[in-house]
């Protein structure tokens, strides 16, 4: 059973809230604590590969999602979601398990919190 | 020739894109020459506090001191 | 008529703006999440000339191959030379 899962449904940049889900994702497994990072809706764009952040004074959130997965942040991403957004299993990272949405029902039943973004 | 741009920034400084998009508007058009108002209502206004510490972000306070001192013009 | 949308493909701001644009026959352009927009038939039929800021694109990873034919990239210098140049600007969505 994971301490936290943190679902994202928002797109990063735009907002605050993927990088909000990405911080806390780090906060939470520093704390040693066992975190799943669920991508779903608009979330999954955070997945994208080759995010460039020059001269826009943003933290590369692309990056930030493969070091959360280094430090030890399991991160899924939903199928449905990835081909609503017009993107291909293939399109994302090594590491990140696509799942079904049955499956992700799983993750958020067995986890003692979930924090919605 | 010189026009008046006058932008509209009604969301706080860090929860949207909005700074940024503002930020680089504003400096572009200063240094065309353009006159440029940044109106700040409702939650615009915290864009404009001062001792602001962001990083990874564009911080609002530096940001738009620089274009003050550029010549944009701030009405809250 | 030139109007900028800002809002992404999955909400109503964007397609509200993206919506108005395509009946007032005017330009667009896309910023912040609406980048998502420039990507292939999701703005078909669009008779206006449609602008897609880069900075944006690049910030979130989009590429070339992803994009609508004909879609114009703007610098913030090339928006700002627009927004001066037209008549009226309608925006932010």
């Amino acid at each position: 059973m994971k301490d936290i899962a943190i679902i994202l449904r928002r797109s990063p940049y735009g907002d605050i809230n993927a990088a909000e889900a990405v911080r806390h994702a780090m906060g939470g497994v520093a704390d040693e604590l066992g975190v799943d990072l669920i991508l779903i809706d608009a979330g999954v764009l955070l997945a994208k590969q080759g995010q460039d952040d020059t001269d826009t004074g943003f933290t590369n959130l692309g990056e930030a999602l493969t070091d959360c997965m280094e430090m030890g942040v399991d991160v899924y991403a939903d199928k449905h979601s990835i081909r609503e957004q017009d993107m291909d299993t293939a399109d994302i990272p090594e590491g990140i398990k696509v799942i079904t949405g049955a499956e992700i029902a799983e993750l958020v039943k067995n986890a003692k919190t979930t924090l919605i973004y | 020739m010189s026009k008046t741009f006058t932008l509209l920034l009604g969301t706080s400084p860090y929860s949207y894109e909005n700074t940024l998009t503002t930020v680089k508007i504003a400096e572009s058009a200063l240094s065309k020459g353009h006159t440029v108002n940044v109106i700040a209502s409702g939650d615009g206004v915290y864009c404009f506090l001062k001792g602001q510490k962001a990083k990874g972000i564009t911080n609002a306070e530096e940001k738009f001191t620089e274009l003050i001192e550029k010549g944009l013009r701030v009405y809250l | 008529m030139f109007v900028i949308v800002k809002s992404g493909p999955d909400t109503q701001d964007g397609k509200r703006g993206v919506k108005l644009a395509r009946d007032l026959s005017a330009d667009i352009c896309l910023v912040q999440n609406a980048v998502y927009f420039a990507k292939k038939e999701r703005l078909e039929g669009f008779c206006g000339i449609l602008y897609v800021l880069e900075d944006d694109l690049r910030l979130r990873g989009l590429k070339d191959g992803e994009l609508e034919g004909g879609i114009k990239k703007l610098s913030y210098d090339g928006l700002v030379g627009i927004m001066a140049d037209e008549d009226k600007v309608v925006g932010i969505f």
